[in-house]
């Protein structure tokens, strides 16, 4: 009997010690950087799918993968995998020269051919895409040479190479990695055009992209970029100081993953710059008008939180300043937005007023207010991986309660209050403008995509007016009359306050010292590393 | 009486014992207690330091941290005590019927037990938050859930023992009924027992509630608790340290205390409680210390 | 012996079936209507009660509760969980990695703690109330005290900031599975160290021991004797561990950016990822089942007597 329970014991411990003796197979990677060669980024959130025509993926990482037609640039559209293109007298077709000397990351040549299976695929998933209006526009694509390809479309839509220059999703993937003609249900690999290919991937661990030296463009000096799967805040904050990731930057979320006193200490210390963009967006409180019956229904609730958030408190203390006070959806400097609209400041009496006169009541002896049994309560949903979208909700659940109203904090993943703004499930959440590319066009558009901004829009009185507005402002080739309608639209938003403005965010990267060639591109949700180079 | 002088004896008891009891007057009393609103919320004073008005200094929204964590007390010590009562509460009804009547109640009920503890606790937790959404509620109810079933096997086997003893078979015998058998004799003699199993779990649960809060999945904003206020502090945790002190030290303190009260009540009333009265039932150590090591999750 | 295996084993079927009945009852509780869940994943922008419908019936979710219920143990049997509500993938291709990650950062601390449970508990039940035995348990007891995020945070602080000797997280090198395992060790060798204690303790009191000294046996003989029983106890408890803190390392992967099955619990948690939480418990509650087997069946082949329990 002791024989045998020593062998059993024995042969307990050696099979535990053989298991765990696995876990030494990726004991190669090194925890340190190697300096001066590559980039290692803490990213909160795993890159995920990196089907460019679908939408769970990280957008940074697409951004190196993947190329658009055409660029957004300060300058305005550029060419980008297009060479030239033109638009036909009433602006429905549009023919674009492709560069020649393009090729996927597996080696397949960028033709016309090419463009026209991409387009096809994203097209032949148009439920998942009418955020973006050009996909409701797109009538046929024809391939009229083997570098030569013709978009015909049902109206003209002035946006529309705007909307092609974007991220996602008309990017092109190697016509190789379709499974079955289709990208909508999987790829088979990720071969793009664009700067670095992918080539490992561990989920929630790390991602390494590595130079694609056949760029059309001259391979990037910057030769590995990896992505790591770090929680934000204090966890990337010391492996930033080890050097165990050396640049982290602003997300698609517009989270950072350190605050900003965590990135004057770096700075300070010698080793890391800062770098911040102009500002790029509006991060804002979106409200869902069309829950009726619901407190957030009333634009007098909705106005009184507009009246009750302290901005300046938010962008000094919070933010340290680095970004500042929002008073509207779009900052002036926005195209067509330069408009007149009633300035609500920070003022907790008219704040009040406004909900006695709307008959919210503050009964004696309690906290919250009613308005016929309803008790004025709201749920407001922040990122779970943003510390100061944290912050800043417990300090507005704070001085809305002063009001006498009740304001619950949820925090959750992004997928997740994206899966809710889409589907009408919250009462308030936090969001940001798309940024200057896509702003006012493209979220304005999304106002009416039931995918994005329907429901905060839909339950104004004047949504029928506000939706034939936008419809007309996207298609109206008058420069006057668009201005006009933007106006329109920008006011009657602003007056239903639908849409509470908090700060103006910029992308910041925090990055070595001697990385040079830091820019930023008109989109948040991209970096052009290709830029990059270390001195 | 008898017990209290007992613990009153060993002095570590007899200090674990003032910091449980003064933590719990100052949960219930919190408001008297605490120098400040625990919600106040004043960016001015973001992280400072610690001051005469404000002793352990001020969070990231410059609220108190002394009143925070004194109103923390309830969450994380009062309501994980409630929740602790109540799986103690149907434990204890469960096992004494299990135990006292035999037969097939008893096979059934321990057949449910079985299949409860065959969900490791936290997962079981993580499940019931996955279900019903994050919040402190819905941890205590995954307790209630968890811990009955453990509580009503450990009493059982506690009850079993006791109404084999000969006085119980004597009132049996005098016709006396069942249920005042259970109060007069079984009940006052196997409560000791109930009291050493709970106060070992309390420690473990405000520990677990502690850790769930910790990941953003308990208690929700604004409300103070300890693992939340560290989950606040650990936004901070290199570059202002001290933050994460006050709530952690509390933590250690208040549960260390109840751990080392636990034990020495369980000296107090047996030396060898859990292992010598299971074998009496003819059952192996090593099925009950298997018992003990399961009550871990 | 054969056949008790065969007939421990038998016991733990059923176990299985009604652990795997709960855990899809438990899924059909959750407050969303599983179909719309689907959609939502899909991104299908409008949702009208006609897809829905659609949906359902594509789903087999018009049928009886049962046969719902038998599908869906058929294709867990065969390692499909369904996909992911966030991302789409296969649920399997999610938690298997990760159940992976865990398990070796699980068995590395199991074998740390059996080590110093075993060592300090042979070594204080041998000098029972004596100093040493009450400062290991005093340090016991403060240790386990100790919130688990807490330690982690104060490890980090100073093995990997002060004295730059360790990683801060991730999963890169052996030396990032160090901190995690101590600060698991730690926080769990004080119970079981107790455990063993006291079961040494109970031995030392048996007749055996008594009759061995009795009969003039060397004392170190008789620790022998008392040691080879005492782990028959250890052995059963380690096995319980193993799925115990499979199903407990949440806190410290949080901490350590650990890609596994706790890490990716809160996410889908937080992003009500609802396959895979569901996966997720049935997973855990099986493998807790199955190591209660299997240590019932290693106690018995050590202790014959046993075996006539069933």
């Amino acid at each position: 009997m002791s024989r045998k329970m020593v062998v059993i014991l024995f042969a307990f411990i050696v099979s535990i010690v053989l298991l765990a003796g696995c876990s030494g197979g990726n004991a190669a990677k090194t925890g340190a950087t190697d300096q001066g060669k590559e980039l290692v980024y803490a990213t909160a959130k795993d890159i995920n799918d990196m089907n460019p025509h679908l939408y769970p993926g990280s957008l940074p990482a697409q951004g190196m993968i993947y190329e658009s037609l055409v660029e957004n640039t300060e300058d305005g559209i550029k060419p980008l995998l297009a060479e030239s293109w033109n638009i036909s007298d009433d602006g429905k077709v549009y023919t674009f020269q492709l560069r020649k000397d393009v090729n996927f990351h597996d080696g397949e040549p960028f033709n016309a051919e090419a463009v026209k299976k991409n387009i096809e695929a994203v097209q032949s998933n148009a439920s998942k895409h009418s955020w973006i209006k050009l996909s409701t526009k797109i009538m046929s694509c024809t391939v009229r040479d083997e570098f030569t390809i013709e978009l015909v479309l049902s109206e003209p839509y002035y946006p529309t190479l705007l909307e092609l220059s974007m991220t996602r999703p008309y990017v092109f993937i190697s016509p190789k990695s379709f499974i079955n003609g289709e990208t909508k249900d999987g790829v088979s690999g990720y071969n793009g055009t664009g700067p670095y290919k992918l080539t490992e991937h561990k989920t929630d661990q790390y991602a390494t992209f590595e130079a694609n030296e056949n760029y059309w463009g001259g391979a990037p000096n910057v030769k590995k970029i990896t992505a790591k799967v770090l929680p934000a805040g204090e966890t990337t904050f010391l492996a930033l100081q080890k050097g165990e990731v050396n640049f982290v930057f602003t997300d698609d979320r517009g989270a950072d993953s350190i605050d900003v006193e965590a990135m004057n200490q770096l700075a300070d210390s010698g080793d890391y710059q800062i770098i911040r963009s102009e500002p790029m967006n509006t991060k804002m409180i979106v409200a869902n008008s069309s829950k009726t019956g619901h407190p957030v229904h009333d634009t007098a609730v909705r106005e009184a939180i507009w009246y009750s958030i302290d901005r300046e408190t938010i962008s000094k203390k919070i933010f340290n300043g680095t970004e500042t006070a929002a008073d509207a959806l779009f900052s002036s400097n926005v195209n067509y937005a330069n408009v007149e609209l009633k300035k609500r400041g920070y003022d907790l009496e008219t704040a009040k007023k406004i909900l006695e006169e709307a008959g919210w009541i503050l009964e004696s002896g309690s906290e919250v207010r009613t308005k016929a049994g309803n008790k004025l309560a709201m749920k407001l949903y922040y990122d779970a991986n943003s510390s100061t979208q944290k912050t800043q909700a417990e300090f507005i659940q704070n001085t809305l309660k002063k009001i006498g109203a009740q304001l619950e904090l949820t925090g959750e993943e992004s997928s997740s209050i994206a899966n809710r703004r889409s589907t009408g499930d919250y009462d308030l959440l936090f969001n940001q403008t798309w940024g200057l590319a896509y702003d006012p066009q493209s979220t304005i558009s999304a106002f009416t995509s039931e995918s994005s901004y329907y429901h905060t829009t839909s339950g104004i009185a004047k949504a029928t007016e506000l939706y034939k507005k936008i419809d007309e402002v996207l298609v109206s080739a008058d420069e006057k009359t668009r201005k006009s309608l933007y106006a329109d639209i920008l006011t009657i938003v602003h007056d239903e306050a639908v849409f509470i403005p908090i700060t103006n965010g910029s992308v910041t990267v925090v990055a070595p010292k001697s990385l040079q060639g830091i820019s930023f591109k008109q989109t948040q949700y991209e970096l052009p590393f290709e830029r990059m180079h270390f001195e | 009486m008898k017990l209290f002088k007992l613990i009153w004896k060993d002095k570590l008891a007899a200090i674990s014992l003032s910091i449980i009891a003064v933590t719990i007057i100052a949960g219930i009393f919190a408001p008297l207690f605490a120098p400040h609103d625990p919600a106040e919320v004043n960016m001015e004073l973001r992280f400072a330091p610690s001051s005469w008005e404000y002793l352990l200094g001020n969070d990231h929204l410059g609220r108190c941290i002394l009143s925070r964590l004194i109103y923390g007390i309830r969450p994380s010590v009062l309501w994980v005590f409630v929740a602790l009562a109540i799986s103690v509460g149907i434990g204890a009804i469960l096992g004494f019927v299990a135990g006292y009547f035999r037969g097939k109640t008893d096979a059934f009920v321990m057949r449910v037990c079985d299949v409860m503890l065959s969900f490791p606790g936290y997962v079981m937790i993580l499940a019931v938050i996955g279900i019903l959404g994050v919040g402190l509620e819905n941890i205590l109810i995954a307790f209630v859930i968890m811990k009955w079933a453990w509580f009503a096997r450990i009493i059982r086997t506690s009850v079993m023992q006791y109404a084999e003893a000969d006085y119980v078979k004597f009132s049996k015998a005098l016709g006396v009924s069942n249920i005042k058998i259970i109060m007069k004799h079984i009940v006052p003699v196997a409560l000791p027992d109930v009291a050493v199993i709970s106060s070992s779990s309390f420690g473990s649960m405000i520990l677990q509630l502690s850790g769930f809060s910790f990941l953003g999945l308990g208690i929700q904003a604004p409300n103070a608790e300890w693992g939340m206020m560290l989950n606040e502090a650990r936004e901070v945790m290199f570059s202002r340290p001290e933050i994460m002190l006050a709530p952690g030290l509390t933590i250690i303190i208040v549960v260390s205390a109840i751990n080392f009260l636990s034990d020495s009540l369980q000296v107090a009333l047996d030396p060898k409680l859990m292992t010598s009265k299971h074998k009496l039932q003819g059952q192996t150590v090593a099925s009950s210390a298997k018992l003990q090591g399961k009550e871990v999750a | 012996m054969g056949s008790y295996i065969i007939k421990r084993s038998l016991i733990s079927i059923p176990l299985l079936l009604i652990i795997s009945f709960l855990t899809f009852v438990l899924n059909n509780l959750s407050p969303l209507d599983p179909a719309e869940v689907v959609l939502y994943a899909q991104g299908v922008p409008k949702i009208t009660d006609e897809l829905i419908t659609e949906t359902k019936a594509a789903l087999g979710m018009d049928q009886p509760f049962l046969i719902r219920y038998l599908k869906w143990f058929v294709s867990c049997l065969q390692l499909d969980f369904g996909n992911s509500y966030v991302t789409g993938k296969p649920v399997w291709s999610l938690l298997g990695p990760a159940f992976l990650n865990t398990l070796k950062l699980t068995l590395l601390s199991v074998i740390a703690i059996i080590a110093f449970s075993i060592g300090l508990g042979v070594i204080c039940a041998l000098r029972e109330g004596k100093w040493m035995d009450k400062s290991v348990r005093g340090v016991s007891f403060f240790l386990t005290s100790m919130p688990s995020y807490w330690l982690a945070a104060l490890m980090v602080w100073y093995f990997s900031v002060k004295l730059d000797l360790l990683p801060t997280s991730g999963m890169d090198s052996y030396k990032s599975y160090v901190l995690p395992v101590i600060v698991i060790t730690i926080s769990f060798a004080g119970v079981y160290f107790r455990i063993i204690r006291s079961a040494m303790i109970s031995n030392l009191n048996e007749d055996y021991v008594l009759y061995g000294r009795a009969c003039g046996l060397p004392e170190k003989k008789i620790t022998m004797h008392i040691l080879r029983n005492s782990l028959q106890v250890a052995i059963s408890v380690f096995c319980m561990a193993i799925p115990i803190i499979l199903g407990s390392t949440v806190v410290v992967e949080n901490i350590f950016a650990w890609p596994g099955l706790g890490t990716l619990s809160v996410n889908s948690i937080l992003s009500r990822d609802f396959p895979i939480i569901q996966a997720y418990v049935l997973v855990l509650a099986a493998a807790f089942v199955l190591f209660n087997t299997v240590s019932d069946i290693i106690n018995a082949a050590m202790n014959p007597k046993l075996r006539k329990d069933l």
